[in-house]
């Protein structure tokens, strides 16, 4: 057998079981007087014990279904869809259209409430509801860059926190060259305008570096999440790459969106970041220079949320520990011409 | 207490029964191996069982105040009541102290009736006068501090009288630039903002009328029009819960936001037409000297005074600087030298006021009174003179005499007696001064004398009382006349050849800090003589001139043997020989991975020696073994073979046992695991570093050997392994980059250099099956399909290193899945960056592969803290204080390990401050222990914090005086004093201690355990304390030595651990956590605010100590079921 912490060099995938193996080995570790303790505990330990791989991860998938007009198609059933990952059928374990609750698929295909009314009414802090609505994470950009324009987007997210679903959740994070958590999630609109009124403008910014904050801070959180980030565009202090974040969003599977506050041809490359960046984890780009083309920014993206599917789906056996391809096919003949936007794929979470 | 707790348990034992003999023996033994927690729930348990027994009292009462806990005062208390013997003196005296810390002036003065009733002397209440409500002048500011502090980048924390001083600094630095077109200042955006808000502040408090208060009764009252109009709003929507709130005038709008005016809250009240009633009384700022030195009557009419001060940059420059002074010196200079004539030299005072002091009408010079008469000679006024001296000092010569007499009185001992020789000390001045003075060092925003307090901070005195010249004076004469590296100065040049006196040296290293360009010459003079300081044995000169030619491109490495010292003169030429090997090497990728690997190697030999796994007699052998098959490198199989050896070489120097598996020895041995009895500890450290290398995708150091074991097999005929090749395989497939956001020729378009990425790109196209059957059946060619894991076995040891210096959070490298792999060693083409610091490249490209680091591996751990720092999350609003002072601050959380900490050490530390914090409180109470507290304090703080903290002591403010000093001060200050302190329990208790282990309990150990690494002070990664006064803001590279002389973060949560019993292993996870929560919490108003790094610091401890109490009052309530 190798040894314990070279396994996990080389794959993620044994991960969990070995960290049982180096709790188990603290108790008997202490009366050890071997050179390496930990080594030789880990390694002890690995040798009696069975060692059980299991990957209990559950993939949330968040798609849209449009007409050839870019309609959406709402009603449909989880009996139309068929979700493939590396060209693997998947079996949907829920199934949510907008924001209702979701519905437990069963073996038979038949489908059952997963949340009673009595879950919803019994308030946020018990959380029995969580995968009821939204949670939205609006990412708003103080920096220097956004100098001009900050009044009036924090109008327009004001607008936009307001016009919510009752269900859904909003947290109001601001950046700089930091993040700033204005107001961590919440349903009450109130507390959120408080938040976000209470900004401060001004510093460099690191745009890759606070969406990835953000998006670490959505993972926590059970439930169908969206990020949206309100930015004019350049970024002059992350250290991280829009690729890597990116990955982080796919593998969480948290859509985000961009509204991008400069004009599309007056930063090209940036526009051409979120433009691939929300595409590939099903999320939208919008350019909005005007207050009045922000305030139909969000509108489309509250359109977007109140009529996209969730499923969640736990993944069939698949070797591939790299990028797992996802699609979601229509297979009632009718919606054949209809488009689905979902994320392309996600990798397997390795680590701890 | 050792010693205390012994005598009293033996003396008491007559008078009390001995099961509280008993229990304060078995607490003793318990605390002795470390368990803390234990020996107080012993003691209370103790206590509770026994509550008249005096012994069992007394040691419970003792332990809780030897750890500082606040539950000392009720059990002294209780002590007091049930002891009727003769030690109710000692107690109720501990009791006074105990009741100024707490802030309890009336229990103070119960207990000291108590302690006189019990035939107690000596000590005196001292007269209660509140100094807050001290009659001060103020000016009015419209509208709420809070909001104008935002708008000003203030810190509402401050305290008022700061509030000023800190709007001037900011001023100054901020508030204006130059003029485009013409020569004047204009206002900058910083200051504009602050003008508007002033005038919307003095709008709306029209509107608050006389009550100052804004009221709207409902939606519909006028009132609320001409709100939202001064606000920059307007009503969308009719009243009622439709009603939203738009904006219609931007800049004011943007005013109302930025000053945190509560619009949401005004919003929901015309939505729900309830009352909106927002206080908005004007805000009292107390002024120095009042309105009237400031504003001559005509000014006065003109307008308020915070208009026209923001208008004038000089005189908030001359604000600063008065406010920089202690009182009374400032006051007596105030009233020499009129404010005009005061004003034209404000910069300086700025700069070099800090340290002005006036006592008893003379001027305090360094070196006095032997060097009175020099100062007076320089000057042209006499130190008797006072003030008059001091007017002189700030005009004489642009600043340059007032920015020596700064740089020299900011030291302290041996060196600044010698320095302030009056002939040498004037010999220095003229060198220094020479013949044009312009411009003076008081010029720029920032201070541009580093140089001269580097040189007189660090400079060294041999045992023969000369100033320590590293080599001889030959080696620096031949540096200055032969000048290898470019003429530093024709005049030394010239003079050089005359050189026989290490002060010849000196002279010309004082002259050259007048220069504006790099001081090169006194860089390596520092940088050798660092080299040199810990060594048992100087260099020979031989290897000091060696040093001084390649210092350009070879200097950042000096700090590894600064940080080693046992390293011998052979092995840093080696050293050199390598480094020097690789420039010449023309192969760009083998070059890359060379240098990559040997640094990667040299870096881990580093850390090892750090945490003592490789012992200081092993330490030069093992360098030299890992260098010496580095000197002949042709191909990257020769380099994969030399990483291999020198990893084994390492494992075997640190005692790793022959049959480990190399990765996880190497593990444990850089988290400093081995032998770890906290293995909960141990395995969490680990554990974040194997994450780490997870994230990275690496590939571990046995696959590799595994591997190349593997290919010599084949080579002599054996069957290649598919399983090894398969795991190498798919690590490389890891490595693929997704599908990239940016096409190739946006990145091409933005990204710079792309060396990295070639060495990444030939990663990723390695394939061992197709090289091998490329070579046939060539023994000598197959041997070398092993060279193609020379580059893996680079990153997989540069990871070692990363991981090991990992900030806490490490974001980027969990994210940045190529992040070590992309460490560029080659860096820009044609600036030759191989070995020189590490520097952070790329951030702020969102065209690149994220941000990089550049260079060799020697400045990792501060490379790495400064990619991490802006993932911090400030817990409030604003924070101001970032640059330099958090990477910093990051650095003393990552380099040093406490796994050889012992509870001993946390517990002296500990007592240091639990003695200076009663040494204060009894300067309240006795003339005489002040005197001694205060001529201490003066040699770590500024006269004005020091006159403050008198002033408060004074008053029996012990608690505010408190929080003027410093963790590092208060250290320092006991270690000074405990020494000859007899009355003090606490203080022979510290000495008794120190005797019963000489070993652990002494400064130099402290010093190493809870230093703090400075590499740009020290040239050297290794902690230590040495209780400088922090350095002000400087400029250029320098800036980081203000961060570094901030040596007190370690010492305070050293003292917080033993408080809260955490045991030593512990802080290998917790400092780094506090770390980042202490840097969350600054806020900041700039970057000398140290008091704002002080209430983070303790606001960090309070949020410790409640957690613990919490765990202990749950422990408690569950034994109690």
């Amino acid at each position: 057998m190798k040894p314990a912490r070279d396994q996990r060099v080389q794959r993620g995938v044994a991960v969990t079981v070995i960290r049982n193996f180096t709790m188990a080995g603290i108790a008997t570790a202490v009366c050890a007087a071997a050179f390496f303790p930990l080594a030789h505990q880990l390694k002890a330990q690995e040798e009696k014990r069975p060692v059980f791989r299991i990957k209990v991860d559950m993939v949330v998938l968040s798609f849209t279904v449009t007409d050839s007009k870019g309609r959406y198609i709402n009603g449909l059933k989880p009996k139309d869809f068929r979700i493939l990952e590396d060209g693997i059928p998947q079996k949907i374990a829920t199934f949510a259209e907008g924001n209702r609750p979701p519905l437990q698929v069963m073996e038979d295909g038949s489908t059952k409430p997963l949340v009673t009314e009595g879950d919803i009414k019994s308030g946020p802090e018990a959380r029995a509801d969580a995968f009821v609505g939204t949670n939205v994470f609006v990412l708003f950009d103080t920096s220097n860059y956004m100098y001009r324009g900050f009044v009036y987007a924090s109008d327009a997210i004001a607008d936009f926190v307001r016009g919510l679903d009752r269900a859904d959740s909003v947290a109001i994070y601001t950046y700089s060259r930091n993040l700033n958590r204005a107001a961590t999630l919440t349903r009450e609109r109130n507390d959120a305008i408080i938040g976000l009124r209470k900004a401060v403008a001004g510093d460099d910014s690191a745009l890759y570096n606070c969406l990835l904050l953000t998006l670490r801070d959505a993972a926590k959180v059970p439930g169908r999440k969206v990020v949206i980030v309100f930015s004019n565009g350049p970024d002059n202090a992350s250290m991280v790459a829009p690729d890597d974040v990116r990955a982080v969003a796919e593998d969480e599977g948290i859509p985000i969106y961009v509204i991008s506050t400069n004009e599309v041809n007056k930063d090209p490359i940036s526009s051409g970041v979120f433009r691939r960046i929300t595409q590939r984890t099903g999320g939208k780009s919008y350019f909005a220079k005007t207050w009045q083309k922000q305030v139909e920014a969000f509108e489309s993206i509250r359109e977007d949320l109140g009529n996209s599917y969730t499923i969640t789906y736990y993944p069939q056996p698949n070797p591939n520990e790299g990028f797992r391809k996802i699609s979601v096919e229509i297979v009632s003949d009718v919606a054949k011409k209809y488009r689905v936007r979902a994320r392309p794929g996600y990798r397997p979470r390795g680590g701890f | 207490m050792t010693a205390f707790r012994s005598v009293l348990v033996i003396t008491l034992g007559m008078a009390a029964g001995a099961v509280g003999q008993d229990y304060a023996r078995r607490a003793q033994e318990l605390e002795y191996k470390g368990d803390a927690a234990q020996a107080r729930e012993l003691l209370m348990r103790a206590v509770q069982e026994n509550s008249n027994d005096v012994a069992a009292l007394r040691a419970y009462a003792e332990f809780l105040d030897e750890h500082r806990d606040p539950g000392a005062r009720a059990a002294y208390e209780r002590l007091l009541a049930a002891d009727h013997g003769g030690d109710r003196v000692n107690v109720a005296r501990r009791l006074v102290i105990l009741d100024l810390l707490a802030g309890d002036r009336a229990s103070a003065a119960q207990h000291l009736e108590a302690y006189r009733a019990a035939g107690g002397a000596g000590l005196s209440m001292p007269p209660a006068t509140n100094h807050k409500s001290a009659e001060r002048q103020t000016i009015s500011i419209p509208g709420p501090l809070r909001s104008f502090a935002r708008m000003a980048a203030l810190s509402p924390d401050l305290a008022p009288e700061d509030l000023l001083p800190a709007l001037a600094r900011n001023i100054v630095t901020n508030g204006y630039q130059a003029g485009s077109g013409n020569e004047g200042l204009e206002q900058t955006e910083y200051l504009k903002l602050i003008v508007r808000y002033l005038s919307q502040a003095r709008e709306l408090e029209k509107l608050a009328g006389a009550e100052h208060t804004i009221k709207i009764a409902t939606c519909e009252s006028e009132a609320t029009g001409e709100l939202l109009r001064v606000l920059g709003y307007r009503m969308r929507g009719g009243c009622g819960a439709d009603l939203v709130l738009e904006t219609v005038n931007a800049t004011r709008a943007f005013l109302t936001i930025d000053s945190g005016f509560p619009l949401a809250e005004l919003e929901q009240a015309l939505r729900t037409n309830r009352p909106f009633v927002y206080d908005y009384h004007p805000t009292q700022i107390p002024i120095l000297y009042g309105v009237d030195y400031w504003q001559s009557a005509r000014e006065k009419a003109t307008g308020e005074f915070i208009d026209y001060f923001i208008s004038d940059p000089p005189m908030c420059r001359l604000y600063l600087g008065l406010a920089k002074l202690d009182p009374i010196t400032a006051d007596a200079i105030r009233k020499t030298t009129p404010a005009p004539r005061l004003k034209a030299y404000a910069h300086v005072l700025d700069f070099f006021g800090g340290m002005f002091q006036i006592r008893d009408g003379k001027a305090v010079v360094p070196g006095s009174p032997r060097s009175d008469k020099a100062w007076a000679e320089l000057a042209g006024v006499g130190p008797d003179k006072g003030a008059a001296f001091f007017e002189k000092l700030i005009t004489r010569d642009d600043g340059w005499l007032a920015s020596y007499f700064d740089a020299l009185l900011r030291i302290n001992g041996p060196v600044r007696d010698y320095l302030t020789e009056p002939e040498r000390m004037k010999r220095f001045y003229a060198a220094i001064r020479g013949k044009v003075t312009s411009p003076g060092p008081a010029r720029p925003v920032f201070r541009s004398n580093t140089d001269m307090m580097l040189l007189t901070t660090r400079l060294r005195l041999d045992p023969n009382g000369k100033p320590h010249v590293p080599g001889n004076i030959q080696v620096w004469k031949d540096l200055f006349i032969t000048h290898p590296h470019g003429k530093y100065d024709g005049k030394l040049t010239k003079s050089a050849a005359g050189w026989k006196d290490p002060d010849d040296v000196l002279e010309a290293l004082f002259a050259l800090c007048r220069k504006a360009v790099e001081n090169e010459p006194l860089k390596m003079f520092m940088a050798v003589s660092d080299v040199e300081r810990r060594r048992s044995k100087p260099l020979e000169p031989g290897t000091v001139a060696r040093l001084i030619r390649d210092y350009r491109s070879l200097g950042a490495q000096y700090v590894i043997f600064g940080d080693v010292p046992s390293v011998s003169d052979q092995s840093i030429v080696m050293f050199l020989d390598v480094a020097q090997e690789t420039m010449q090497m023309r192969d760009q990728l083998l070059k890359s991975d060379t240098a990559g690997t040997v640094q990667a190697l040299v870096s881990i030999w580093e850390i090892l020696c750090r945490q003592g796994a490789i012992s200081a007699s092993d330490a030069d052998a093992t360098l030299a073994s890992i260098l010496s098959p580095f000197t002949k490198i042709r191909r990257e199989r020769e380099l994969f073979d030399a990483g291999r050896n020198g990893v084994n070489v390492i494992l075997k120097a640190a005692g790793a046992p022959a049959n480990a598996s190399p990765q996880d020895a190497m593990m444990d041995l850089i988290a400093g695991a081995v032998h770890a009895s906290d293995t909960e500890t141990a395995t969490q450290v680990v554990q974040d570093m194997v994450r780490i290398f997870e994230a990275q995708r690496l590939i571990s150091l046995g696959t590799l050997f595994d591997l190349a074991d593997n290919l010599e097999k084949v080579a002599a005929g054996a069957k290649l392994d598919p399983a090894l090749v398969k795991k190498l395989s798919s690590r490389i497939a890891e490595i693929q980059p997704p599908r990239a956001s940016l096409t190739t020729v946006e990145r091409n378009s933005l990204a710079f250099g792309y060396w990295a990425e070639k060495h990444i790109d030939n990663e990723r196209k390695v394939n061992i099956q197709a090289a091998i059957e490329k070579a046939g059946s060539d023994a000598e060619k197959l041997r070398d399909v092993r060279g193609l894991l020379a580059p893996f076995l680079r990153d997989t040891l540069v990871a070692f290193n990363y991981a090991h210096y990992a900030p806490p959070g490490a974001q980027v490298l969990q994210t940045n899945p190529v992040f070590v792999r992309s460490h560029d060693f080659l860096g820009l083409q044609g600036i030759a960056q191989t070995w020189k610091n590490t520097e952070l490249f790329g951030s702020g490209w969102p065209a690149n592969a994220g941000g990089r680091l550049v260079g060799s591996l020697v400045g990792l751990p501060y490379a790495l803290a400064e990619a991490e720092q802006n993932f911090l999350v400030p817990s409030r609003e604003q924070a101001l204080i970032w640059g330099d002072l958090v990477p910093q601050m990051l650095v003393t959380a990552t380099v040093p390990r406490w796994w050889h900490v012992t509870p001993s050490q946390l517990h002296w530390v500990n007592l240091h401050m639990a003695y200076g914090e009663a040494v204060l409180a009894q300067a309240a109470l006795d003339s005489k222990m002040r005197e001694n507290a205060l001529a201490v304090l003066e040699l770590h703080a500024p006269p004005a914090r020091v006159r403050k903290i008198q002033s408060l002591v004074e008053q029996g403010d012990v608690r505010e005086a408190l929080e003027n000093v410093t963790p590092a001060e208060m250290f320092a200050m006991a270690a000074h004093l405990c020494e000859n302190d007899a009355t003090s329990m606490l203080a022979a208790e510290i000495r008794q201690r120190a005797k019963e282990s000489p070993r652990e309990l002494n400064y130099a150990a402290i010093s190493r355990a809870f230093g703090t690494p400075k590499p740009t002070l020290t040239n050297s990664y290794a902690p230590e304390l040495l209780n400088i006064r922090t350095f002000p803001t400087l400029m250029g590279y320098s800036s980081r030595i203000m961060a570094e002389s901030w040596e007190s973060n370690l010492l305070y949560y050293a003292a917080l651990a033993d408080e809260i019993h955490i045991p030593p292993s512990q802080l290998n996870v917790m400092i780094p956590s506090w770390t980042q929560q202490t840097v969350e919490k600054i806020f900041a108003t700039h970057l000398e605010d140290w008091p704002a790094l002080l209430r983070s610091l303790r606001m960090v401890g309070d949020d410790a100590r409640q957690k613990a109490r919490r765990q202990l009052a749950g422990a408690a309530a569950g034994a109690g079921e």
